[in-house]
């Protein structure tokens, strides 16, 4: 499985976003990981929570994402 | 496993409503208006809204409501009323104690003595007078995060103007012993400041016993409305003003005061202080519960902070833990709590809190504060326990 696809489901090419939550809400080692929705899944939450979490992030200027 | 049939009961039902609720456990941030102060401030936001400085009719009440506040706060305390100054905020009352009193000796001494573990709003005043040519010395604490007497001792010299010491932290609840470092510092003929904004309303405060010369508080911590405070300042001690502007708060502080504001503290602290046995029984329970239910959790962790602490306060640390995951991941499951790390891409940033008590590197990174209050049950610390668990062990 490539670094940059989901773990869970296969997508490929997972965005700076998508990377950037999976080690802000699994941890910062993390080495795979998910999709927003595999995330979700895997979190017990809507995706929408997961858009909200990247937002927050965004809004304090973190790196990890876009 | 759950003895009570009640409390198995209380657990269903709380699982039940889980999905809309919200586990508030960052009581230390701050806490909701209680409806006592919402209830005294009402007249004061609505028609009795006159200025307390005007001559005319409609002044009357708010400023009749002010000296009343003043005289409530004051009794609580210890306090004489004309030794109640109120302020925007703690913050503003670590400020003007802190530069107040550097600017009052300016070319008379300039040594200020704090802790290392004391908040930003003293920790970054001290700073600005440092710059401003005052030597500032930074005390360290021991692994529970307390002030050794002995090294203010050796700290204080004739040039010293200040000590500034909380009386409780933040981050890891910690209580101070400032009856006995007050003492020191008067010994030298020294002023004494105590930040007692995680205190006041939890643990009992009199300035008398205390031996302060100022304490700082604010309102938004026990019950009160956000954008108040008052620094306590007893008589014959003297500081420069902060605020320059109109004769309010005894020539000391310029400002309309917010009148509704004053109001609600002074109800909030009063109910605060008139519950805080029913409380700490309360909250200790609490704690109590959440240190059983961890036991059994099998996961790796240490407590942060002295025995001697605020009531419902923990800090906890986790082996090889992430406090910032925690922390977003706790709020996913509706839990609020906070961390003592921070991180961007490259590195986690400790608080200076947790460095200066020399947390073991495994566990310092995954660092959580909980703090708790009247309003957190049972239910809610099961809950929280079985969030970490879960999150943990994934």
């Amino acid at each position: 499985m490539k670094k940059d696809c989901c773990i869970a489901c296969g997508k490929s090419d997972l965005s700076k976003n998508e990377i950037g939550i999976n080690k802000k809400l699994i941890g910062d080692e993390v080495k795979i990981f998910y999709c927003l929705n595999c995330l979700a899944e895997y979190l017990g939450v809507s995706t929408e929570d997961i858009y909200d979490k990247i937002e927050e992030f965004k809004e304090r200027g973190c790196n990890l994402f876009d | 496993m759950i003895k009570s049939k009640n409390l198995r009961k209380e657990v269903v039902i709380f699982l039940t409503n889980m999905k809309n609720h919200i586990i508030y456990a960052d009581h230390a941030a701050t806490t909701a208006l209680s409806v006592t102060a919402r209830s005294a401030m009402s007249p004061f936001l609505e028609q009795q809204y006159g200025n307390p400085s005007t001559r005319y009719s409609l002044a009357r009440e708010p400023r009749n409501a002010v000296v009343e506040a003043r005289k409530t706060i004051a009794k609580l305390i210890g306090a004489k009323p004309e030794e109640i100054f109120f302020t925007s905020c703690g913050t503003e009352s670590n400020n003007w104690a802190i530069k107040g009193t550097a600017f009052h000796y300016i070319g008379q001494h300039k040594r200020i003595i704090t802790s290392c573990i004391e908040h930003h709003a003293v920790l970054h005043s001290c700073t600005f007078l440092k710059k401003l040519g005052f030597e500032v010395v930074c005390l360290p604490v021991d692994y529970e995060g307390l002030v050794n007497v002995q090294s203010l001792l050796k700290a204080l010299t004739e040039n010293t103007v200040l000590v500034a010491i909380m009386l409780a932290n933040n981050e890891i609840g910690t209580i101070e012993t400032i009856k006995d470092l007050s003492l020191v510092a008067h010994e030298h003929n020294v002023l004494f400041h105590t930040d007692a904004v995680q205190a006041i309303g939890h643990i009992p405060v009199n300035v008398e016993e205390l031996g302060v010369d100022m304490l700082s508080a604010s309102a938004h911590k026990f019950g009160g409305p956000k954008g108040v405070g008052f620094l306590y300042k007893k008589s014959g001690v003297e500081v420069e003003p902060f605020m320059s502007g109109g004769g309010q708060e005894m020539q000391q502080r310029a400002g309309t005061e917010n009148v509704a504001s004053i109001v609600g503290m002074a109800a909030a602290l009063k109910e605060s202080i008139c519950e805080m046995n029913i409380n700490t029984i309360h909250l200790n329970n609490l704690v109590e519960q959440f240190k059983e239910r961890m036991k059994v959790s099998k996961l790796d962790y240490i407590y942060n902070g002295s025995e001697n602490r605020i009531p419902g306060s923990i800090s906890i640390s986790f082996k090889a833990g992430d406090g910032e995951m925690l922390l977003h991941r706790l709020d996913l499951k509706g839990i609020a709590v906070s961390t003592g790390s921070a991180c961007n891409s490259k590195y986690v940033e400790l608080s200076h809190v947790l460095r200066a008590i020399d947390i073991s590197a495994d566990y310092a990174k995954g660092t959580i504060r909980i703090t708790l209050g009247a309003d957190n049950t049972v239910g809610d610390i099961y809950y929280i326990v079985q969030s970490l668990t879960s999150i943990l062990k994934k």
